[in-house]
C-alpha cells in the first residue's frame, strides 16, 4: 500500500465517494466527492500529536468497539495515506489539536467537500465485504453474553497492535480465558440467512486457533464445524497441523450457547457427530465465525456502475469460468471479495488479473466490439418528437441507452453487446440491430414457411443456450421429428412478439420460443425481458383468435439436448392432434387483425418487398 | 450427554506420549478402519473410530474401562487403508499400556500353561505372534523349574502356541486340544453316518473364524452341503498336523484348512505358520502313502467373495470318495 501511495502514476483518493460514472470503456468520466478531513493533506505528517491531545473518545470501527478512538484520528495504525481526519460530528471545537499541530498548521476547519472529475480508461471495483451480524441468531447469545465475540474481535484482541496489545482477555472480567470455543458457519450455509459458504472462515479460524495455542499451550481450543473446507494449496496440511497441535475439532453445529450468569462462562451444546452423542462444552469464551456479506452500499454502487449482482448480493462477473474478473460492463473489472467471498491468495490473484485486464484497455488505441450493435432510427423515435418513452433504456441490460425527451434515444455503441432487447421492445420499431434486422428475420420466416406452413414448427433460438441445446440434441443422437425449423438470434430478448404473429400470419403450425435459463443468460437480464414479454403472448394470441396451445416457451440450456428433442417431440404430437383445416381457418380469420398490428413494418426499411400482401401494406 | 468435566486433556497428552500413540490427533473420523475391521463382525460394539474419537476428546474413563481396547488383534488391515496413515493397533496398544498401568486387566480368554507338563522347549515362545510368552523359572512343590509363562495383557488368545506345543501343556479356553478334538470327532461321526450314501466325498473343513469375510461365504460355512463338516478354529495357525491326521484317520476323505491371506492374518503370522506346516505335512503324507491332495490349504483374502463355495466344490470333485487310508 505504501509503495502504491508513492508511485508517480497512482493517485489514492481515500475518504471519498464515487457519485457518478458516465462514458464507456476507455472513456469513463468519474465524478468523485472528496469529503473534508479538516486536515490538510499536504501538511499533515501523521505524527499523531493532535490525537493525543484530543479529549473526545468515540467508538472505534476498526477495533470493532473493543477500544475507543479520538475525534481526530486515522482509521488504523497502518493506514495509507497516514493523514489524520476530524470526525466533525463528534468534535467539540476545543482547538487543542490546532495548538498541538503547531507550526505544521495542518488543521483547517474551513475545508469543504470537493468535487473531483476523473477521466479514466478502465475501472476496477474492489470494495470488499462486510461481516454478518451474529446478534440476529438469538441462540448464540452474541450481544447478550459478554464473552461471546466474533472472530474479527478475536483477531483484534490477538493482534499486538490491537487494544489489548495482543493479550486475549475475556470481555466480562479482563482475565485470560482457559478455554475458547469457536463456532463455524454463523449465518452462512443457513437457509434462514445466507445460503452460500463464505469459504475462508475455516482457514482463519484454524489460524486463530493455532495462534491462541501458540500464545498459551495449555489453552483449550475447540472448533465446532459442519464441514471443514480446505481446498487451497497446503490448506489441508495446515488443518492437519492444527489437529496434531491438540485443537479439538467437533463435527457438529451447536444448537445453543448458554451462560452461567455468575461466572459468565458459556456452555456450548452440539452433537459430536463422530460419536453420535450430544456434548455440552464449558468454555470461558466463544468466538463466532460470521458469514462474509456484500457491503451495505453495494447496491448503490451497482446502479452507479451498471453492475449486476449475483443471488448472494456480490457483484456478478461476466462469466463464472471464462471471464471471472470482468464485469458485464466493458472496461469495469472486479477484484477481491466484492465479487464473492474469497481469501487473501485468491483476492491478490484476482487483483493482479484485474490490473492486467484494465491495462489492456489503457494500452489499446482502439477497442474491438462485436459487429451486431443496435442503432436508433432517429426519424422513427418518438422521444425525438418530444413524447415520453424510454422503453429501450429500461430494457437495456448494459445501461448503453440514454433517452432525453425531445432527442432521439442515444446508444453508446461501445457499451452495446448486441442482445437486441431494445430492438424488440421498441414500440415504434425505431431501433434495429446490425445482422439481425427485422427484415432479415422475416426473410427467414418467408423462406421457412413457403411450403406446407401448417406442418411446420418455427423455433426461435438464442445463440448461447437453446441453439446449443438443439445442436447437442443432434450430436447426442436424440431423435425428434423433422417438423421444426430454427431461426437463430443472439438472445431471447431479440425475439420480437411481432415475429410470432408474423409466423402465424404466414400459416405456421406452431411456434416455439426458446432461450437460456434465467441464471445462464449471456446478456445479464435479456432472458428476463423476454420472459416478461412472452408471459403476455398467449393472451394476445387468444384475443386475435389463435389457439394459444400453438405457442410454447421453453428455456433450454446448451447441455439440454434431451430436453430440446423432448419439447419438439411433444409439440409435433400436439400439432398432429390438431385438425389442419381448423388451423388454416384460424389463421385466415386472424390475418386481418395481425396485419393491422404489423402495419408499422410497412415503413421499416427492407420490409416492403417481404410483405407483398395488400393487408399489411394497405 | 458428554460434559466438559469428562474431557481430560491430560489423557490425550498421555496417549500422545506413549509409544504408538503419537498419531491419535491425526484421525479425522472417516470410518475406513471401522468398515475394514474384522473384529466388528463378531463384536458389533467394537469400532476403532469411536475409540480413537473418545480418546482424542480425553474421555479417559470411558476409554480405559472399555472392553473394546483389548479386542484389536493388530492385524493392521485398517493401517493399510487409513488415509491418515495412523497405525491404529499401535494407538490401541498405547491405550492398553496406560490401562495396565492404571490396574485394568484384559478380559479373557488368554492362553494358560500347565506348568507340571511344560517341558520348556520354547516352541510356543518362538511361535507367539505377540511375544506374550517367555520361559521363566517357577517353583512347583518347592522344586524350581523352567516353564512357559504368558503375559495376559499381551495374549490375544489365538492358540497358535497350542498348535506347536509337543506336550499339549498350553491352551486357550474354548480352543484347547480337548475342545478341538471333540469338535472334530463330532464332525467325523456325522460324516460316518452318511456311509452308503452316494456322496462325492466326505470333507472336514477347518475354517479360521476370521477368514470368511463376506456374508456369501459365511452362510455356506454355517450351512455346508451334504458331506461337508465345518470345524471353526481361531486361526489356521491353531491347526496342528496331528489334528489333520486325526481327521483323516476318523474317516474324512479330504481335509480343507481355510485361513486368511498371508498378509491379512488376523493374528499376524498364524496363516504363514500353517502355510509352512502344510509343506512339511504334504511330504509326510506322501511318505505315509497318503495322497497329499487330500489335505488342502487355502488362504482367503479380504477381497474374496464366494470363494469358499468354489473351494468346497473343487475339493469334492478332486478327491474321490472312500479313499483308503
Amino acid at each position: 500500500m505504501v509503495d502504491a501511495a508513492r508511485h508517480p502514476n497512482i493517485t489514492i483518493l481515500t475518504y471519498s465517494e464515487v457519485d457518478r460514472v458516465d462514458g464507456f470503456i476507455g472513456n469513463f468520466r468519474v465524478q468523485v466527492t472528496k469529503k473534508p478531513r479538516y486536515v490538510r493533506e499536504d501538511r499533515c505528517n501523521g505524527c499523531g500529536e493532535c490525537a493525543r491531545v484530543c479529549p473526545i473518545e468515540v467508538p472505534n470501527d476498526f477495533e470493532i468497539g473493543v477500544a475507543p478512538r479520538k475525534a481526530i484520528d486515522v482509521p488504523h495504525g497502518q493506514a495509507v495515506p497516514l493523514i489524520y481526519a476530524i470526525d466533525i460530528d463528534q468534535c467539540v471545537h476545543c482547538y487543542k489539536c490546532v495548538s498541538a499541530c503547531g507550526k505544521l498548521d495542518a488543521i483547517d476547519f474551513s475545508q469543504q467537500p470537493e468535487e473531483v472529475d476523473l477521466d479514466v480508461g478502465s475501472i476496477i471495483v474492489a470494495t470488499g465485504f462486510e461481516t454478518f451480524d451474529p446478534a440476529v441468531i438469538p441462540e448464540y447469545g452474541y450481544g447478550v453474553y459478554p464473552n461471546v465475540i466474533t472472530a474479527m474481535e478475536l483477531e483484534r484482541l490477538a493482534n499486538s497492535s490491537g487494544p489489548t496489545v495482543g493479550r486475549v482477555l475475556r470481555p466480562s472480567d479482563g482475565r485470560p480465558p482457559k478455554s475458547v470455543a469457536m463456532i463455524q458457519c454463523v449465518g452462512s450455509r443457513d437457509a434462514r440467512f445466507l445460503q452460500y459458504c463464505s469459504g475462508f472462515c475455516c482457514m482463519y479460524t484454524i489460524k486463530n486457533a493455532l495462534l491462541l495455542k501458540q500464545m498459551d499451550h495449555n489453552l483449550d481450543v475447540t472448533i465446532f464445524y459442519m464441514d471443514i473446507r480446505t481446498p487451497g494449496k497446503s490448506y489441508e496440511e495446515f488443518y492437519n497441523r492444527a489437529r496434531e497441535e491438540g485443537i479439538r475439532f467437533i463435527h457438529g453445529r451447536p444448537s445453543q450457547v448458554t451462560e452461567d450468569p455468575e461466572t459468565h462462562n458459556l456452555f456450548v451444546e452440539a452433537e459430536d457427530q463422530a460419536l453420535g452423542e450430544v456434548i455440552e462444552l464449558e468454555a470461558d469464551m466463544v468466538s463466532l465465525s460470521p458469514a462474509a456479506i456484500p457491503r451495505a452500499d453495494s447496491e448503490a454502487l451497482s446502479s452507479t456502475l451498471a453492475l449486476s449482482r449475483s443471488p448472494g448480493g456480490f457483484y456478478m462477473e461476466y462469466h463464472p469460468k471464462l471471464r471471472p474478473v470482468d464485469s458485464p460492463s466493458d472496461g469495469v473489472f472486479l477484484a477481491g471479495a466484492a465479487q464473492g467471498p474469497k481469501d487473501i491468495p485468491a483476492s491478490v490473484a484476482q487483483g493482479s488479473a484485474a490490473a492486467a485486464r484494465a491495462a489492456r484497455v489503457l494500452l489499446s488505441e482502439t477497442w474491438e466490439i462485436e459487429p451486431i450493435v443496435a442503432r436508433v432510427r432517429a426519424d422513427r423515435c418518438i422521444s425525438a418528437q418530444g413524447r415520453k418513452c424510454g422503453v429501450c433504456a429500461a430494457a437495456c441490460p448494459y445501461g448503453a441507452i440514454t433517452v432525453v425527451q425531445g432527442e432521439p434515444a442515444h446508444i453508446t455503441q461501445a457499451k452495446c453487446h448486441g442482445c437486441g432487447a431494445c430492438v424488440a421492445e421498441c414500440p415504434q420499431d425505431a431501433i434495429t440491430q446490425d445482422h439481425f434486422t427485422d427484415a432479415q428475420v422475416v426473410a427467414q420466416l418467408d423462406a421457412l414457411l413457403k411450403d406446407k406452413p401448417e406442418e411446420k414448427i418455427i423455433v426461435f433460438m438464442c445463440h448461447w443456450c437453446s441453439y446449443g441445446g438443439a445442436d447437442s440434441a443432434g450430436t447426442g443422437h436424440f431423435e425428434y421429428p423433422a417438423s421444426s425449423r430454427g431461426i437463430r438470434v443472439m438472445c431471447s430478448a431479440r425475439m420480437d412478439q411481432d415475429f410470432i404473429l408474423e409466423a402465424f400470419r404466414r400459416g405456421a403450425g406452431m411456434v416455439l420460443v426458446s432461450g437460456c435459463h434465467t441464471q445462464d443468460c449471456h446478456y445479464i437480464s435479456g432472458q428476463q425481458v423476454a420472459s416478461r414479454r412472452f408471459d403476455r403472448t398467449p393472451r394476445v394470441l387468444e384475443r386475435i383468435g389463435i389457439n394459444p396451445e400453438r405457442f410454447r416457451v421453453e428455456w433450454i440450456s446448451a447441455a439440454e439436448g434431451e430436453k430440446y428433442a423432448r419439447v419438439i417431440t411433444e409439440m409435433d404430437a400436439k400439432l398432429a392432434s390438431l385438425d389442419k383445416e381448423t388451423l388454416r381457418a384460424e389463421i385466415e380469420r386472424a390475418r386481418p387483425e395481425i396485419a393491422r398490428r404489423l402495419k408499422r413494418w410497412a415503413t421499416v426499411p427492407g420490409m416492403a418487398e417481404l410483405l407483398e400482401e395488400e393487408e399489411v401494406l394497405a | 450427554m458428554i460434559r466438559s468435566d469428562q474431557l481430560d486433556h491430560s489423557f490425550v497428552e498421555e496417549v500422545l506420549a506413549e509409544p504408538g500413540g503419537e498419531n491419535l490427533l491425526t484421525c479425522s473420523s472417516c470410518g475406513t478402519c471401522a468398515a475394514t475391521c474384522l473384529v466388528r463382525r463378531y463384536e458389533p460394539s467394537f469400532n476403532p473410530r469411536l475409540i480413537l474419537r473418545r480418546a482424542s476428546l480425553g474421555m479417559r474413563e470411558a476409554v480405559l474401562s472399555s472392553r473394546e481396547i483389548w479386542l484389536c488383534s493388530a492385524c493392521d488391515l485398517c493401517y493399510d487403508r487409513c488415509p491418515k496413515h495412523i497405525h491404529i493397533s499401535d494407538v490401541m496398544k498405547a491405550m492398553r499400556n496406560i490401562a495396565i498401568r492404571e490396574g485394568y486387566e484384559r478380559p479373557g480368554p488368554v492362553a494358560t500353561v500347565n506348568v507340571q507338563r511344560c517341558v520348556a522347549c520354547g516352541q510356543c515362545v518362538a511361535a507367539c505372534p505377540y511375544n506374550a510368552i517367555s520361559l521363566q523359572t517357577v517353583t512347583i512343590s518347592r522344586r524350581q523349574k523352567l516353564a512357559a509363562q504368558v503375559d495376559a495383557n499381551l495374549c490375544m488368545g489365538c492358540g497358535i502356541c497350542n498348535a506347536v506345543c509337543p506336550s499339549s501343556s498350553i491352551a486357550v479356553e474354548g480352543y484347547s486340544d480337548q475342545d478341538l478334538y471333540s469338535d472334530l470327532r463330532t464332525s467325523t461321526h456325522a460324516l460316518r453316518q452318511l456311509a452308503g450314501k452316494p456322496l462325492a466325498s466326505k470333507v472336514v473343513a477347518m475354517v479360521c473364524q476370521w477368514s470368511l469375510r463376506s456374508e456369501a461365504d459365511t452362510s455356506v460355512a454355517s450351512d455346508p452341503p451334504e458331506g461337508v463338516e465345518v470345524v471353526t478354529v481361531p486361526c489356521a495357525g491353531r491347526v496342528s498336523p496331528l489334528l489333520v491326521l486325526t481327521a483323516l484317520k476318523e474317516g474324512a476323505d479330504a481335509v480343507m484348512i481355510v485361513g486368511c491371506d498371508r498378509e491379512e492374518c488376523h493374528y499376524r503370522k498364524g496363516s504363514q505358520l500353517y502355510e509352512r506346516r502344510q509343506v512339511v505335512l504334504s511330504s509326510l503324507l506322501d511318505m505315509m502313502g497318503i495322497e497329499p491332495r487330500r489335505v488342502r490349504f487355502a488362504q482367503m483374502g479380504s477381497l474374496d467373495r464366494r470363494r469358499f463355495e468354489r473351494l468346497i466344490g473343487e475339493t469334492l470333485r478332486d478327491v474321490p470318495c472312500e479313499a483308503a487310508v
